[in-house]
This record gives structure tokens, C-alpha cells and sequence, in this order.
């Protein structure tokens, strides 16, 4: 990396509930967030381990989140992994937002502290899978976004040049300064755990819980008020049935049976 | 959720930490150790990056200088996610004898042993144990005479943990002996003893369970220290290094605590799936009571792991007695080891004839659990300890 100028880094995160113990109340088909505990979204981890990569001495990281007052455990977080300042976005006016209202509060706080060279983001959070509050900020604040990145090839001078995924493999892509980045996590990342030492030091580092009063705009545009899209319901697909299992040795007289099965249901 | 210990976010952001660590690292390869006999170097590296390692030394020593609650946080995931209790012990013992090191060590000494401890380096061990002496510390024959600007140590001590660890990797244990035999415990000193040391020949015990880390002896045959490894005061060592052990006690309280819980967690898994007549072995009250009873009793035992570690800290601060802390403490190691090893005894009952088996973590952890009614203090000391303070010292 060879940058003219001290930079600054923003990266966005989420505090998530770990969905691999999540559930759906069949009765009310909501989800079951008791007992449940709260982790930084695996992906954005990742986005601040990539910003972390690339920092060099005199740069600066500063995380920030849209959550209630419990998330700061997540920027907390973020904090013994290496980020320089914490934010927390946490009102009632921001609740219930979609991701167009939570871009727009992210976007907000990100005007508010000014200026900036690269915004990291994960691909998407874990808990809604949308993928796109990063690049709802990119749109709001008007600056390129490279998607799925896996690796930041260089930055150099004013441009950055990013490893991106595809369909196919992959592709190389530079953007100009400043720019958004989503980045995907790589099958071989093995996310960092912070030492004791780095959690010892991270509730000594600066960290402000802002509110709609410090980042200004009409609360029209926050929350469930500045929400374009509503959630009509949340509900598990039914169960798939088992399968039949044809145990038949000879392959033949397996192809038989599966004729056989297929005539019956009139599939063939 | 536990409503009665409330823990601080650094303590929060530590048990994230260490959990993730040790059921990523440590979980699935803890039977491996029961075979190999050792803790996987690659084990003993992420510990030390996680700063685990005598994590109760100071900053300016290498260590993140924790309190004694966050040390209990850190020993309680260990031991849910290690059923042989291996990496619990070979972080319990640096913990607490990091934390006597750390408080009544000279500066030259912490200097010298900490950083090569907290790097993983070196072991940091206990030893008093003797052939006749245990928890009757008196007992000691092993002697210190000053001669000229050092020290000379002749005895021998046996049942110690990590002897292996510190003779071939580097390192040694606090230990204690007589320096002026005629004033009994008042003529005791508490010393560092590096097992690399010339005059030191080790011996190995086959122990029953905790089997990743070594267990054995050695022969102290005029070994030579220096004098910046004495701890505290010359012939203080007997009230120094009860410091050490009730450290270790609260730990192995809450390591109890947590190995029993997680055995009940394994245990609950298996009454809900299996059945037996036609009903699943939980619908049964023979067995859904009992577990209730162990749940409580465990949750119970860890309550009072952390008060007493908690009392600990409020030591540390001048808020309360020595002699309160050697109570709480010895209240919580006193049926630490008997709860827990009740509990995974009725979880492999539970699971017939796989709860015998080799296969079956909870054979591993009822193995390791069973040391901890001996390590650091028998039961009936602990017993000894609360009749004392209820009675007082004379009267009993």
C-alpha cells in the first residue's frame, strides 16, 4: 500500500443475534431472540479485519453501528480488534428501520464526521441477508462501490483496486477515492479473536453514542418513518419431506423401481 | 440466563473471546490428548497469542494483568469446551501462581519468568506436594539454606503438574520449604525453582485422567537459586503461598462447576433423543430429578466460585480479611470436585454402556474432575479451614 495522505477508514457494522441458534415461534412466526446471544455479524469482522490489513501507523478506523444501547459489546468488540473509535447510533427514533431508512442513518453519521477514503462494509448481516445497506450509503453519499470483495489488491494514491468475486472467479476492479467497499468473506479467513490485553484496552478508547439530535435531519426519514419496505410476515418453509430411498443392489433392477415409482406418480 | 453474577463488558468480550477460541481449537480435539499425552503446541500458541498464559501478570510484564473474576471467566469456558481438563490445568496453575508471582515476586524475577510464560514458552507450575506432605504443608522436609548471595535447596517433591512441561520447554514452580525448621510454619520460605536447574532429576507419574498435561516428581539435589527468586519475606513462605493456593481453589471451583454443567448439557441431549419403553429416558423421574438436582447444585457450586473469586479482588483492594477469603474459598472448592463427579457419574449412567466407553467425553470428564477433591487442597483441609473460622482457632 502506498497512500499520499493519512487515511481514514469508516466501517459499518451490526450487532446480530447468532442465527445458528435462532428459531421461528410456529404460533406467532416470529423470531425466538430469548436466550439467544448477540455477536458482531460475522461478515462486517471481516470488513474491519480487511481495513486493519491495510492500515498503516498514522491512520485512522472508525466503526460505527445503527443498534440499541447493547451493541456498543459489539463495537467493543471492534475496538480490541483494532478499530481506533467506536460510534453507536442508538434512538427510538432510529427503530425499526428498513434498509434505506438504516442506510440513510448510516449515511447521516458518516457526513457527520467528515471526511473519508475508504468505507468498509460486510457483504450483508447475517440475520436479514440483504446485502444492501452498503450500497445504499455508496448511492446516498454519491461515491463509487466495489461489491464483493475479497481481497484489496492496492490502493495507490487516490485509487484502490479490489479482487471481487464473481460468478465465474473472480475480476480486479479500481476505483477512485473515496469509495464504498462490501467485502466477502473468503472460505480461508479465520476471524481473529481479540487477546486480553487488546479487551483490557478497548473500553479505554474513544466511543459516543449519538443520537438523531447529533446527526441532524428530519426524523421523517428515520426509523420505521423513513422506511420504504414493511415486513408483512415471517414464517419457516414446511418441512421437506424424506425422500424415497431406492435399496435395491443391481442397478438395473434399480432403474426399474425408479420407472416404476415415476409411472405411479405419473411423472414419467 | 444467571441472574446473580453480573460481569463487567471487558469480562463479557473476554468470555466471547476465549469461547470462541476453545470450541474452535480446543473442543474438537480434547479426546486426541488423552492419547497423545500432550497439549498440541499449536494449542499452547493460540493460548498464549489470547494472552491466557499467566494472564494474572501485570502489563509490564507481558500479561494483561487480569482480576481474579475474569480469570474465572476464562477457566470456565476452558473447561466446557475441554473434557480431559488439560489446557484448564495448564492454565489454572500459571494463573494462580502468576497471580503470587505477580504480587510478592522482586522485580528481577517477574522480569526474567513472566514474559517467557505469557509467550508460552515456559511452564509455570506449583510444587509442595511431598511423599508425606500434602495439604499438611508443616510437614515439608525440603530445606532452603542462604549461603553467600544465594540459596541452596535439597528435598524432593512428588504429584506435581507440568513437570514435563518445564524441564524440556524451560521454566519451573513455586514452591516452599523449611529455611528455619525450629519455627515450624513460621520459618518456611515460598521460592521459585527453575526445573532446568542442575541438581534436578524428574520422575513421571501415570496419572488417571487430565493426561495432555505431565504429572510427576523430582529430586532436589543441592540445587543453587538465586536470591531475586525468593517471594516475600524470608520465613513468611507458609502465609504467602496459601495466597496461591486459595487462587487456584476459587478457579477449580468454577472449573468444576462448568465441567458438571456441560457434562448435564451432553446428558440432556441424549434423555431427550433416546428412549427407552417407548418414552424418552427424560420422561422418567428417576432421571429428570436427578437432573434437576445436579443443575441446581452446580449452579450453586458456580455462584460460589465466583463470590469467591470475587472476595479475591476485594482482598486485593483492602476491603476484606485473609482470613474471610481462606472461608469463602474453602466453602467453594470444599464439594466442587464431589457435585461435579456426581453429575457425570449419573450422565454416563444415562447413557448405558457408551458412557463407559473411551468414546464418551464424559468418562474424560468425570476423570479429570475427580483430581480437583485432592489438587490445591483436600476436601477435608477445606472442611478443616471453615470449622476453624466458625469456631475460631483455640476452641477448635
Amino acid at each position: 500500500m502506498n497512500f499520499d495522505e493519512t487515511m481514514r477508514f469508516i466501517v459499518c457494522v451490526k450487532q446480530v443475534p447468532d442465527t445458528t441458534e435462532v428459531k421461528i415461534d410456529p404460533q406467532t412466526n416470529t423470531l425466538i431472540r430469548e436466550g439467544v446471544p448477540s455477536i458482531l455479524n460475522p461478515f462486517d469482522q471481516f470488513a474491519l479485519e480487511e481495513a486493519i490489513k491495510i492500515k498503516q501507523e498514522d491512520d485512522e478506523i472508525i466503526v460505527i453501528s445503527m443498534g440499541p444501547p447493547q451493541a456498543k459489546m459489539a463495537l467493543l468488540k471492534c475496538l480490541a480488534l483494532g478499530a481506533d473509535k467506536a460510534i453507536l447510533l442508538s434512538d427510538k427514533a432510529f427503530a425499526g428501520a428498513d434498509t434505506w431508512a438504516t442506510s440513510y442513518t448510516l449515511t447521516q453519521c458518516i457526513k457527520k464526521i467528515g471526511g473519508f477514503n475508504i468505507i468498509f462494509c460486510g457483504l450483508q448481516a447475517i440475520d436479514g441477508d440483504t446485502a444492501q445497506v452498503g450500497p445504499e450509503i455508496a448511492a446516498q453519499l454519491d461515491i463509487p462501490q466495489i461489491t464483493y470483495v475479497e481481497n484489496i489488491e492496492k490502493v495507490e494514491g487516490k485509487k484502490l483496486e479490489a479482487k471481487v468475486q464473481t460468478d465465474d472467479g473472480y475480476k480486479i476492479v479500481e476505483a477512485k477515492l473515496p469509495v464504498l467497499i462490501t467485502g466477502i468473506t473468503p472460505s480461508s479467513f479465520e476471524p481473529t479473536n481479540p487477546p486480553m490485553m487488546s479487551i483490557m484496552k478497548a473500553n479505554k478508547k474513544p466511543f459516543s453514542t449519538w443520537t438523531i439530535d447529533d446527526i441532524g435531519g428530519s426524523s421523517d426519514n428515520y426509523g420505521l418513518n423513513g422506511s420504504l419496505t414493511e415486513v408483512i410476515k415471517v414464517y419457516s418453509p414446511p418441512a421437506r419431506q424424506q425422500g424415497v430411498i431406492i435399496d435395491v443392489e443391481e442397478p438395473e433392477a434399480a432403474v426399474q423401481k425408479l420407472i416404476e415409482l415415476l409411472s405411479k406418480d405419473k411423472v414419467i | 440466563m444467571n441472574m446473580s453474577i453480573k460481569f463487567t463488558e471487558e469480562q463479557e468480550m473476554i468470555r466471547e473471546s476465549v469461547r470462541e477460541f476453545a470450541q474452535s481449537k480446543i473442543a474438537p480435539i480434547a479426546l486426541e490428548m488423552e492419547n497423545t499425552k500432550e497439549i498440541p503446541k499449536s494449542v499452547v500458541k493460540g493460548m498464549a497469542e489470547l494472552g491466557l498464559m499467566a494472564c494474572t501478570a501485570d502489563e509490564k510484564y507481558g500479561g494483561p494483568g487480569l482480576d481474579a473474576i475474569s480469570a474465572g471467566v476464562i477457566a470456565e469456558e476452558l473447561a466446557k469446551a475441554d473434557c480431559t481438563g488439560s489446557t484448564c490445568v495448564f492454565y489454572l496453575v500459571p494463573a494462580s501462581w502468576g497471580f503470587l508471582l505477580n504480587k510478592y515476586g522482586t522485580e528481577e524475577a517477574k522480569q526474567e519468568i513472566f514474559p517467557k510464560v505469557v509467550s508460552g514458552e515456559w511452564f509455570l507450575g506449583i510444587a509442595t506436594t511431598e511423599s508425606d506432605a500434602g495439604s499438611d504443608v508443616v510437614a515439608t522436609k525440603t530445606t532452603i539454606k542462604s549461603d553467600g548471595d544465594s540459596f541452596i535447596v535439597n528435598g524432593e517433591k512428588m504429584y506435581i503438574s507440568g513437570v514435563r512441561e518445564a524441564v524440556t520447554g524451560g521454566g519451573g514452580h513455586i514452591t516452599i520449604a523449611h529455611q528455619t525448621p525450629e519455627l515450624g510454619s513460621r520459618g518456611m520460605t515460598t521460592f521459585y525453582l527453575p526445573l532446568t536447574a542442575e541438581g534436578i532429576t524428574p520422575t513421571y507419574i501415570d496419572d488417571l485422567g487430565r493426561e495432555g498435561i505431565s504429572c510427576g516428581g523430582f529430586t532436589i539435589d543441592n540445587v543453587r537459586i538465586p536470591k531475586h527468586y525468593i517471594l516475600g519475606e524470608e520465613n513468611r513462605g507458609f502465609y504467602i503461598i496459601h495466597e496461591g493456593y486459595e487462587y487456584a481453589r476459587a478457579l477449580i471451583a468454577v472449573i468444576c462447576a462448568s465441567a458438571g454443567l456441560k457434562s448435564l448439557e451432553n446428558g440432556m441431549n441424549y434423555i431427550k433423543e433416546r428412549k427407552s419403553f417407548g418414552k424418552p429416558l427424560a420422561h422418567y423421574q428417576e432421571i429428570n430429578f436427578r437432573l434437576a438436582e445436579h443443575y441446581t447444585k452446580l449452579n450453586m457450586l458456580r455462584d460460589l466460585g465466583y463470590k469467591a473469586l470475587k472476595t479475591i479482588d476485594l482482598e486485593q483492594e483492602g476491603k476484606v480479611s485473609r482470613f474471610e477469603t481462606s472461608n469463602i474459598v474453602a466453602q467453594a472448592k470444599m464439594f466442587c470436585s464431589d457435585w461435579a463427579c456426581e453429575a457425570i457419574n449419573d450422565v454416563m449412567q444415562w447413557q448405558g454402556a457408551f458412557g463407559y466407553s473411551r468414546e464418551c467425553s464424559d468418562q474424560a470428564a468425570w476423570r479429570a474432575v475427580r483430581s480437583f477433591s485432592l489438587a490445591e487442597g483436600t476436601k477435608e483441609v477445606m472442611k478443616m479451614i471453615v470449622a476453624r473460622e466458625l469456631l475460631g482457632k483455640k476452641q477448635y
